[in-house]
């Protein structure tokens, strides 16, 4: 399946593309951050602490006008004065409205957006490339009916669709337990990782007709080629050369839309956070969303800084897409995949 | 075939696509854990409350039956009625759908008119450092999320300079056309649309101008390489001629079907678009309809989204068919 041309096609590609270097650096920066949240982050990203609030990011201060009430010639008068508010070394990033850990909760919420990407796309990969490739190689009413099916399901925007289904399910999470945590390597740290699980089905099922239409036309083109006719002829049934032929030559077209899939649903999982659509409160979203409310009253830090984490993630896995794309078969239009 | 046959072709397939996705939006109640009384119902509800609402809303009907209604009813242009704003839901959505309409093109226009050119340009000077802005500028846009710009161009162009509104619709586009006809003054309704519309129709619209440049640009840096570029060079035509007439032509056909594909991102884009910039539009009245589980209108919202999405690209697939014959002949 991997020969030893395509192995070379991506070191040649990778050496002559500068961009191809950056990606590959942001997604294993990003991966690493997310496995080993635990020594990374300096406090846990659920702690509370209300009098370090809204502290900015390092280099950064802040003045605030506060009121108090002070005796003055015998008379309580409420005095008005301005504070200036520096940053602490401690919370390199700030500190949100409930004085938590800003630096610690945007490397937590790498584990959610790449967890969430990952597995929906797998979720969306196993539904949609067996049905698109029994389609391709049946054709007939399968193909006719997957096809409409197609055009049904993507006659809805996957947001819709997914606020819709989500609202109506229920925002069900599952704690997985951290296995540093649990092994004593990190103490402080939450316990658990809550898996918003209801939103990994539901973009794997709002996404899985991508991985079909790309499935099914890889298969209609496959199945003509002499391999395949030669193999039939040597009596093959229809599973077995699926399996053994059609699948392994269709494979390049479906590892490029599994990359640009991440990206497309780390975008909507932040997108369905940010609406308050998810299972968990530990996402770059989800803080963009209680950023939100602090934007007018001068502390920008708390929307801005998770929104550049989803930046460059997604920044980072469509280079990896271009890359792939590029060295694994230069004739792969970029098409689908887009929140 | 001819390209009337092709459009009615085309039409009817559509029909048939509505009808799915009326079915399947009717289908969602009923996958989905308790019932639409409980929306209606005071907590405190007694059973015979309880199924005298049932009855009033027809809930008691075997499903078939309920089914048959809606879709009957439906062809009536008739979508029943809000459980919670009492509203007629056909009027509720069509209210709302103005909004979203006018988001959406403003924001395609935006994308549109910056992205060809700087696409074009990009590819006729390639590896010059227009292209290599232009190339980080689209990567930049298509992996921003929209949300997240709007709060960004809230932050800088409403807080920081307190230039633009933030939230809310103010006019709508007809009022800044009327008020030539009334004599109001033009310019001070036209400055008051653009400063609620610019920035939600730049958040909306970067994600889509980023994907045309690139669309354009390695469309372009394909035709450009063709034959019959060099043919036309080799005869002496203008470069611009070249550029613009003849292969710039053929990398919008593309660029059109891609676009009308991704018309779903638009549409999900201006909900959350809606979302931040507290838009009046169909957006927010699908997110409310959900959280309330008024039925009625999320139905009615998630039918009419579904089928404007079949009928543009009813529409792009006929114009790509007028643009490109070939097509008709498959």
């Amino acid at each position: 399946m991997v020969s030893s041309r395509v192995i070379r096609n991506l070191k040649k590609e990778f050496r002559q593309s500068g961009l191809a270097k950056l990606g590959l650096a942001l997604v294993v920066l990003i991966t690493l951050t997310a496995v080993f949240a635990p020594f990374i982050a300096p406090h846990n990203p659920t702690d509370q602490q209300l009098d370090q609030s809204e502290l900015p990011p390092i280099g950064f201060s802040q003045t605030e006008e506060r009121t108090s009430s002070q005796m003055v010639d015998g008379e309580i008068q409420t005095v008005t004065e301005e504070v200036e508010i520096s940053a602490e070394p401690d919370h390199v990033f700030g500190t949100d409205g409930l004085g938590r850990d800003m630096f610690s909760r945007v490397v937590y919420g790498a584990r959610t957006s790449l967890v969430v990407g990952v597995l929906g796309t797998l979720l969306a990969a196993s539904i949609g490339v067996p049905v698109g490739l029994l389609a391709g190689y049946h054709r007939g009413r399968v193909d006719d009916a997957l096809m409409r099916i197609a055009d049904i399901s993507l006659a809805f925007p996957s947001l819709v669709l997914a606020v819709a289904l989500i609202g109506l399910w229920g925002r069900a999470a599952v704690n997985v337990p951290d296995p540093f945590v649990v092994a004593g390597l990190a103490p402080e740290m939450p316990e658990s990782f809550v898996l918003p699980i209801t939103v990994v089905i539901v973009v794997g099922l709002v996404n899985w007709v991508w991985f079909a239409r790309v499935a099914r036309g890889e298969a209609l083109s496959l199945r003509g080629q002499e391999y395949v006719k030669a193999s039939r002829a040597l009596g093959a049934n229809d599973n077995t050369i699926i399996l053994r032929h059609i699948f392994p030559n269709a494979i390049t077209p479906i590892i490029v839309l599994g990359t640009v899939q991440v990206a497309a649903i780390i975008l909507l999982e932040s997108s369905l956070s940010f609406l308050g659509f998810s299972g968990t409160t530990l996402s770059w979203g989800f803080d963009i969303a209680q950023g939100r409310d602090y934007v007018s009253s001068g502390q920008w830090w708390i929307a801005s800084i998770p929104g550049v984490a989803i930046m460059l993630s997604v920044i980072g896995i469509n280079l990896l897409g271009d890359w792939l794309r590029d060295a694994l078969d230069p004739g792969i239009e970029g098409e689908g995949g887009a929140a | 075939m001819s390209l009337g046959r092709f459009a009615l072709k085309r039409s009817l397939q559509g029909i048939g696509v509505v009808w799915g996705v009326v079915t399947v939006v009717f289908a969602l109640r009923f996958v989905t854990p308790g019932s639409p009384i409980n929306a209606v119902a005071p907590l405190d509800a007694s059973q015979e409350t309880r199924q005298a609402i049932a009855a009033e809303l027809g809930l008691d009907q075997p499903l078939y039956v309920q089914y048959g209604q809606y879709v009957f009813e439906l062809l009536q242009g008739d979508m029943g009625r809000s459980y919670i704003r009492g509203q007629d839901v056909t009027t509720l959505v069509f209210e709302r759908l103005p909004a979203t309409v006018e988001l959406a093109v403003a924001a395609s226009v935006v994308a549109i008119a910056l992205a060809i050119p700087l696409g074009v340009i990009s590819a006729t000077r390639r590896n010059e450092p227009v292209d290599y802005g232009a190339t980080l500028l689209s990567l930049g846009g298509i992996s921003t999320p929209n949300f997240w710009l709007g709060i960004m161009l809230i932050l800088i162009f409403a807080v920081e300079f307190n230039i633009f509104n933030t939230s809310g619709r103010g006019v709508d586009v007809g009022d800044v056309a009327l008020s030539v006809i009334n004599a109001e003054p033009f310019v001070g309704t036209l400055l008051t649309w653009l400063a609620y519309i610019t920035l939600p129709a730049i958040a909306l619209g970067t994600y889509f101008m980023a994907l045309i440049t690139r669309l354009t640009r390695s469309g372009m840096l394909d035709e450009l390489s063709k034959g019959y570029v060099q043919a036309a060079r080799a005869k002496g035509l203008p470069q611009t001629l070249i550029r613009y007439k003849h292969a710039l032509r053929n990398t919008l056909i593309p660029v059109i079907t891609v676009l009308g594909l991704q018309l779903g991102t638009l549409i999900g884009g201006a909900v959350i678009t809606e979302a931040v910039f507290s838009w009046p539009g169909l957006g927010t009245l699908v997110i409310e309809s959900i959280n309330q589980r008024d039925w009625p209108a999320l139905q009615g919202s998630l039918i009419v989204i579904g089928t404007s999405f079949v009928l543009v690209n009813i529409l792009v697939d006929v114009v790509y068919a007028y643009l490109d014959p070939e097509v008709v002949t498959d």
